[in-house]
C-alpha cells in the first residue's frame, strides 16, 4: 500500500475507459486500475459508459456527440475525479464537452476529468514505485496530450522544457528512455484523418515508427493508444522490431 | 469603382466587439556588449561589422576590404576614396554598374543586425544597385532590438527608410542559401 | 470517400523521393525557426502581443483604415479602393495606362495571385515581370506557387537549369543554385532597368504614419521601386498595425517565423513618394470585411503570410502545396479557401490530423486547428459531407447511446479477428492501407469488470 495525502482517500474516482482501450487494450484499462487501488485511491467503474463522441465530431458530426455527452455527464458527475487512460478522450471531454452542451446545461465533467498519467503526476505525486523495466521505451508524445493537456513542453514553444510521462517512467527501475527525432510531430492517427487520408496518414506512421526505431526503441509507449494503435498497424505490416506498450502498463508492471 | 466610404461602410456593417489595445512593455532582449552581438549576428546573417580600431583611417581600411572595386560612389565628406558623387546624377538608371557604394546609418539593431539608413542620398536606388555596399555607423548608436530602434525612429521623419541586415540573397532554388541575389552582393558595416 | 486532396496527396506520395525531400527541407525551414524562436525570451509574450495588437486593429478597422488613408494621402501617395478582384484589378491597369506603362516589375505578392492580376494585365497587353527569384521561376514555367513564401519548393535544381538554359541561355546542364542565381541576377537587372513602374505588396500599413512596410531578401522590391517613378502597392486591408510602436512587434516575429532569419535582409518604410515620383496604395477588401464579422473565423485576418503553419505542418509537408485546392495551402489555407468559398474549397479541409502543431507557431497565435475542426462541422449542412463518415458516424452515435448494445457489441467483436484477410482488407477499408487492423481482446474490460475480474487483479 502506497500512502499518499489523507484527502485524496476520501475522493471518489470514476473510471473511465474510452471505447477502443475496452475493446481491443482491455489490459491497459486493468492496469490504470490497479495503479489508483495502489493508491489506496477509491475506484469505481460506471458500467453504461460507452464513447466520448470524439470519432464523430472530429469526422464533422459534433452534434452526433450530443447524446453521449449527455450519458458521461449522467454517469461521471457524481465523482471528484474523473481518470481515463487517453490524453486525446480526455482533451475532448475537457475542452469539447462545454460547447457541445452548451445551451443545454453548463458541463459539469470537462472541469475534473484527468488522463491517468496527468492524475497520477499532478495529484498523486508518487515519488517511487515498485517494478522493473529493463527495457529501452522510446516516448510516444501524442499532440492532444502534448498541445492540449501539456503533458510535455511542446516543442514550437519558447517555455520551460519538461515531460510528465519521462518523469513518471523514470520512477520505475532498470527504465532507459528516450525520444524520437521530431519528437512531438503527429504520427498520423487522427481518427477519422486516418480513413479519410490514408496514405498521408500511413506517411505519417512510417515516418513516426522509423524516427522511434531509430532512437533505439524496444517499446514506444505513451499516454494514447489510439496513436500507439496505428503504429502498431504499421509496425505489423511492415514486420519491424518493435513492440508496444500504454505508459500506464509500464508504471503498473510491478504490481 | 469603390468609394472610400463603400468600403469602410462594409467593414463597419460587419461589426466586431471592440478589442483594447495591449500596452507594449514587454522586457525585450538586452545584451551586456550590444556591440559585439551587433558583430557576431552581422556575421551570422552573410555580412561583416568591422570596428574601425582607434587612429585607423577608414578610407584604407575600406580600400584593403575591396581592393578591386573601381566605381566607388559616396556623398560622405571623409570618404576620399570614391570616384563619383551619386548625387550628382539625376537618373537612378546611371548608378547601374557601381562597384561600391559607402553610405551612412543610423542606428544598428544587436539582435538582428539590422541598420536604419532613412534616405540620406537623392536616389535610394544607390542603397540596391551598387555591387557592394559599406555601411558606417557609430558603435555608440547601436540599440538592443527592435523596439529601441522604432522608439528613435518614431521621433524622426524620412520619406524613405530601410532596414538592411546583411547582403541581398534568395534560397529559392532548392532552399540553398546563395548570397548577392538582386541588391548589394556583400555588406560590411564599419563601426566607426 | 476520397477528398481531392486526398487524392493529390495519393500522386505527391508516390514520388516517395520527392515526398521525403519536400518534407525534410520544410522541416529544416521549421527547425530554424524554432531556433530563432528559443533565442528570444520574449518569443511567447511577443506572440501574444502580436495576436493582441491585431484583433485590436481589425476591431477598429474602419477607424484605422480612416487614420491611414488620410495620413498616406497627407504623404503624398494616391490611395484606392477595391471591393473584390475585379475592381483591384481594374485600378491597376487603370494607373498603368494613364502612365502608359508597357513593362511592370513585380515583387512577390499574394494578394495579386489572390486577385489573378497578372493574367489580367496581360490579356491588356501590359508585360509583367516577377522578380522574386522564386516567382520569376514559376512564371516561366507557367505555374502557381506551392508555398506563400518559398513558391517553388517543388521544383528541383535540374528542373530550373534546364528552365534557365531554354530561357536564359544558361550554361548546359549547370543546376548550381549559385550560378543560376547569377543568371537571374544578370537578366533581371536588365528588367529592372527597362520597366516603367513597379508593384509591390505590403507586409504592414502603418496607419499613424500611412507608410507601407515591405520584407524582401533578395532587395527586389527595391529595385522596381527605385529605378521607377511609378510604385504601385497592393495591400489587404487587414495589414494595417497602429503605429510604429506595434510594428516593431511584428518586424520581430515576421522572418524569424517565417524563414528562422533574426530579420528579413531588406526592411522598407515607403513613406512620400521620392522627387518627381508617385506612389498609389490600393486598399482591398475582397470579402475581408465580411470576415470582419465572422466571429468563429474572424481570426484568419490577423495573418501576417509567414508560412509558418505550412512548415510545421505534417500533412502539408507531405502533400506539397499542389495538393490543396485554393491558392493558399497549409492551415491558413483550409481555412481562407472555405472562407472565400466552402462550396468550392471544402477538399481541403480533410487535409488535416488535429495535431495543432499550426496554433503554435503561429506569430498571431490563429486558433487554426479549432477553426479547421469548425469547419468540419459545417460540412454536412452544405452537402459536402462525406457519406461514408457520415454513415460510420451515425452508426456510432446509435451504438454508443445504447449502453447494453454497446456491452452486446464489446463482446462480439472479437469474432471480427476471425474474419478472412481478403474481406477485412478490402478496398472499402481505408484502414487496411499500410495497416493491419488492431485485433479485439478476447474480453472487453467492461464484461471484466461486471464479473469482478478487474478487481481481482489486484488482490495479490
Amino acid at each position: 500500500m502506497y500512502y499518499i495525502c489523507i484527502k485524496l482517500l476520501i475522493m471518489k474516482i470514476g473510471l473511465f475507459i474510452p471505447c477502443y482501450v475496452n475493446a481491443i487494450y482491455p489490459d491497459v484499462g486493468i492496469a490504470t486500475y490497479k495503479l489508483l487501488d495502489y493508491f489506496g485511491l477509491d475506484v469505481d467503474y460506471p458500467v453504461d459508459q460507452t464513447c466520448c463522441g470524439q470519432p464523430m465530431a472530429n469526422a464533422g458530426f459534433e452534434n452526433k456527440a450530443l447524446s453521449l455527452a449527455e450519458n458521461f455527464e449522467k454517469l461521471f458527475a457524481q465523482y471528484d475525479y474523473i481518470v481515463a487512460p487517453s490524453a486525446s478522450c480526455t482533451a475532448f471531454v475537457k475542452y469539447n464537452f462545454p460547447a457541445i452542451l452548451k445551451g443545454e446545461h453548463l458541463c459539469r465533467t470537462g472541469g475534473k476529468i484527468y488522463d491517468a498519467c496527468e492524475f497520477i503526476h499532478d495529484i498523486v505525486k508518487p515519488e517511487k514505485l515498485p517494478g522493473k523495466f529493463p527495457h529501452k521505451v522510446s516516448v510516444h508524445n501524442s499532440c492532444h496530450g502534448v498541445r492540449e493537456l501539456h503533458l510535455s513542453s511542446a516543442s514550437e514553444l519558447n517555455i520551460p522544457r519538461y515531460s510528465k510521462i519521462k518523469n513518471l517512467l523514470s520512477l520505475i527501475e532498470g527504465i532507459e528512455i528516450t525520444e524520437p527525432a521530431k519528437v512531438d510531430e503527429c504520427c498520423g492517427f487522427g481518427g477519422m484523418f486516418a480513413i479519410e487520408e490514408p496514405v498521408v496518414s500511413v506517411c505519417m506512421g512510417e515516418d513516426k515508427v522509423k524516427n522511434h526505431i531509430a532512437a533505439g526503441a524496444e517499446y514506444i509507449s505513451g499516454a494514447d493508444s489510439s496513436c500507439l494503435m496505428h503504429m502498431q498497424g504499421i509496425v505489423a505490416r511492415n514486420k519491424l522490431p518493435v513492440k508496444f506498450i500504454h505508459a500506464i502498463q509500464i508504471l503498473a508492471s510491478g504490481l | 469603382m469603390s468609394l472610400k466610404n463603400d468600403i469602410i461602410d462594409s467593414v463597419r456593417r460587419h461589426a466586431q466587439a471592440e478589442c483594447d489595445m495591449p500596452e507594449i512593455s514587454l522586457e525585450a532582449v538586452k545584451y551586456a556588449d550590444p556591440v559585439s552581438e551587433f558583430v557576431e549576428i552581422s556575421r551570422f546573417v552573410g555580412g561583416d561589422a568591422i570596428i574601425l580600431k582607434d587612429g585607423e583611417n577608414i578610407n584604407t581600411l575600406i580600400r584593403t576590404l575591396y581592393p578591386e572595386a573601381v566605381t566607388v560612389a559616396s556623398n560622405m565628406p571623409e570618404i576620399s576614396i570614391s570616384t563619383c558623387n551619386p548625387d550628382a546624377a539625376d537618373d537612378p538608371h546611371n548608378l547601374n554598374g557601381i562597384d561600391l557604394a559607402i553610405v551612412k546609418g543610423e542606428i544598428g539593431v544587436a539582435e538582428n543586425g539590422c541598420v536604419w539608413i532613412p534616405q540620406n542620398v537623392k536616389l535610394k536606388a544607390l542603397y540596391f544597385i551598387a555591387e557592394n555596399l559599406v555601411i558606417i555607423l557609430d558603435r555608440n548608436r547601436i540599440v538592443n532590438n527592435m523596439h529601441e530602434a522604432y522608439e528613435y525612429i518614431a521621433g524622426t521623419g524620412y520619406g524613405f527608410g530601410v532596414f538592411i541586415s546583411g547582403p541581398s540573397k534568395t534560397a529559392d532554388i532548392e532552399q540553398a542559401l546563395v548570397i548577392g541575389a538582386h541588391g548589394a552582393k556583400s555588406v560590411t558595416v564599419i563601426l566607426s | 470517400m476520397s477528398t481531392k486532396h486526398a487524392a493529390a496527396a495519393r500522386q505527391f506520395i508516390l514520388n516517395r523521393e520527392q515526398e521525403q525531400w519536400h518534407n525534410e527541407t520544410l522541416w529544416m525551414v521549421r527547425q530554424k525557426r524554432d531556433n530563432m524562436a528559443m533565442r528570444i525570451a520574449e518569443w511567447e509574450e511577443l506572440r501574444e502581443l502580436a495576436g493582441k495588437i491585431k484583433m485590436h486593429t481589425i476591431s477598429r478597422l474602419d477607424h484605422y483604415l480612416e487614420l491611414f488613408s488620410s495620413e498616406a494621402e497627407r504623404n503624398g501617395a494616391t490611395v484606392h479602393w477595391a471591393k473584390d478582384a475585379n475592381e483591384h484589378n481594374e485600378i491597376v491597369y487603370s494607373i498603368l495606362k494613364e502612365h502608359r506603362v508597357k513593362k511592370l516589375v513585380k515583387s512577390k505578392s499574394m494578394l495579386t495571385e489572390e486577385c489573378l492580376l497578372n493574367p489580367y494585365l496581360i490579356e491588356q497587353g501590359i508585360e509583367v515581370v516577377e522578380s522574386d527569384l522564386g516567382e520569376r521561376i514559376l512564371q516561366l514555367m507557367g505555374e502557381n506557387p506551392s508555398h506563400i513564401v518559398m513558391p517553388a519548393i517543388h521544383r528541383k535544381r535540374e528542373e530550373v537549369g534546364k528552365l534557365f538554359e531554354e530561357k536564359m541561355d544558361s550554361e548546359k546542364g549547370n543546376s548550381d543554385p549559385t550560378y543560376l542565381t547569377r543568371i537571374a541576377r544578370k537578366y533581371l537587372r536588365n528588367e529592372f532597368l527597362t520597366a516603367d513602374a513597379a508593384m509591390t505588396g505590403a507586409n504592414f500599413g502603418v496607419a499613424q504614419t500611412g507608410e507601407v512596410v515591405v520584407c524582401t531578401n533578395e532587395g527586389n522590391a527595391d529595385m522596381g521601386t527605385s529605378l521607377c517613378r511609378l510604385h504601385i502597392v497592393s495591400m489587404g486591408m487587414e495589414k494595417l498595425v497602429p503605429d510604429l510602436k506595434s510594428l516593431g512587434v511584428f518586424t520581430r516575429l515576421l522572418a524569424r517565423s517565417a524563414t528562422g532569419q533574426p530579420s528579413t535582409t531588406y526592411t522598407s518604410h515607403y513613406r512620400r513618394p521620392g522627387e518627381g515620383c508617385e506612389m498609389h496604395i490600393v486598399i482591398v477588401d475582397n470579402g475581408r470585411s465580411e470576415i470582419r464579422g465572422n466571429s468563429e473565423h474572424v481570426q484568419t485576418l490577423k495573418c501576417i503570410r509567414c508560412g509558418a503553419c505550412m512548415n510545421t505542418c505534417p500533412v502539408y509537408r507531405r502533400s506539397g502545396g499542389y495538393s490543396y485546392t485554393y491558392f493558399i495551402p497549409g492551415p491558413i489555407g483550409i481555412n481562407l479557401g472555405m472562407l472565400k468559398c466552402p462550396g468550392k474549397y471544402s477538399d481541403n479541409v480533410s487535409a488535416c490530423s488535429l495535431c495543432y502543431s499550426c496554433n503554435n507557431v503561429c506569430p498571431a497565435k490563429i486558433n487554426l486547428a479549432e477553426q479547421i475542426y469548425g469547419w468540419r462541422q459545417g460540412l454536412d449542412s452544405i452537402g459536402k459531407a462525406d457519406r461514408m463518415k457520415k454513415l460510420m458516424s451515425k452508426g456510432m452515435k446509435f451504438l454508443f447511446s445504447h449502453p447494453a448494445l454497446y456491452r452486446n457489441a464489446l463482446k462480439m467483436s472479437p469474432a471480427i479477428n476471425l474474419l478472412p484477410r481478403f474481406l477485412v482488407y478490402s478496398k472499402l477499408n481505408a484502414w487496411g492501407y499500410g495497416r493491419e487492423m488492431p485485433r479485439f481482446a478476447g474480453e472487453s474490460f467492461t464484461s471484466m469488470w461486471i464479473k469482478g475480474k478487474v478487481k481481482k487483479t489486484n488482490r495479490k
